[in-house]
């Protein structure tokens, strides 16, 4: 079966950027995700086993989705990437549940190192 | 000017998008420094991208609308067939805990505001540009940080504003500290006839 993977950035772009950035031989099935709220909503039907996640949303942000998870104990690995490269950013991403950060723009080496680190996807 | 997407009358949502998106990662560079130097957090907005009049521009400098007193420096840049400047805008207010942050005794003279003022100019103007030329694969030269006045309204400021242009292309990154009553606007302004150029280069990127 296929992996639900869910984007979750404001942009566009940035999402476009995550997408060419996974590895071209993963069984996938991708969802996109405007806002934290849409991504959420997702996150509950079952579309986002594996969530990149961006900080900095509109109507809700990337912290409060990881909070949200976090409290209604969702199912999902979250790997945050952002331009937030604050050290208290990532430290508190990584608090809030995130297995990972990754900085913008996104480096697709990098991403697939975290996906192996994290043995979810070997290549 | 060639091209629809990006005129001098208008800015189209993939354009706006990916401008946003490049300004999302120079401003986050540019706060990781901040944050350094202050040390405190500081919240990252969601930069707001214009294609402004210059009677427009106070438009662009929104988070600061109910603000009574500013003080402000520009800088010039221009590299690669664009041009544009920086300005760093800060409510009045902000001096005196910047000055606690950075560990600053003593009165906070008009003068010492200034080279506060100067000195995150220069951190955040600089970073920032840095962070715009690496992705846009481009490169500027900085002319020197001019101040364009202290403990103005918006309004003047607007007024003062000098530079030879009509139209620009504005992002507006207003940065605040989490827990401090520190509060600046940085407005990069890019000229009308950057614009081409610029549309290209993100072309390029969007391919």
């Amino acid at each position: 079966m296929s992996t639900p993977v869910l984007i979750c950035d404001d942009s566009s772009f940035a999402r476009k950027q995550v997408q060419r950035a996974l590895p071209p031989g993963w069984d996938i099935d991708v969802t996109f995700a405007g806002n934290g709220e849409e991504g959420l909503t997702a996150i509950r039907a079952g579309k986002g086993d594996v969530v990149f996640l961006d900080l900095t949303m509109p109507v809700m942000d990337g912290f409060e989705v990881l909070e949200a998870i976090k409290k209604q104990d969702l199912p999902c690995l979250v790997i945050v990437i952002s331009g937030d490269i604050q050290p208290e950013a990532m430290a508190r991403v990584k608090k809030l549940g995130a297995v990972d950060f990754i900085k913008k723009p996104v480096d697709a080496q990098r991403l697939q190192q975290v996906l192996t680190d994290f043995g979810i996807y070997a290549g | 000017m060639r091209g629809d997407r990006m005129s001098a009358e208008h800015l189209d949502e993939e354009m706006r998008d990916v401008f946003q998106e490049i300004a999302n990662v120079a401003m986050g560079r540019a706060a990781d420094l901040l944050a350094r130097l202050l040390n405190n957090y500081v919240v990252l907005p969601i930069p707001v991208v214009n294609l402004l009049e210059r009677n427009e521009l106070k438009m662009a400098l929104s988070s600061l609308k109910s603000v009574d007193s500013v003080s402000a420096v520009c800088q010039g840049f221009v590299g690669s067939r664009i041009s544009g400047e920086a300005l760093l805008i800060f409510n009045d207010t902000s001096f005196q805990d910047i000055a606690e942050l950075t560990e600053f005794k003593g009165d906070i003279t008009p003068d010492i505001e200034l080279e506060l003022l100067m000195d995150i100019a220069n951190i955040l103007i600089g970073a920032c540009l840095k962070g715009l030329t690496e992705q846009l694969d481009v490169s500027f030269s900085q002319g020197q940080p001019v101040l364009l006045g202290q403990h103005l309204h918006l309004q003047d400021l607007v007024n003062n504003q000098t530079g030879n242009w009509k139209r620009a292309l504005t992002i507006e990154i207003p940065y605040r500290l989490e827990s401090r009553n520190v509060d600046c606007d940085l407005l990069l302004l890019f000229t009308e006839d950057s614009l081409a150029v610029l549309e290209s280069k993100v072309r390029f990127m969007l391919e």
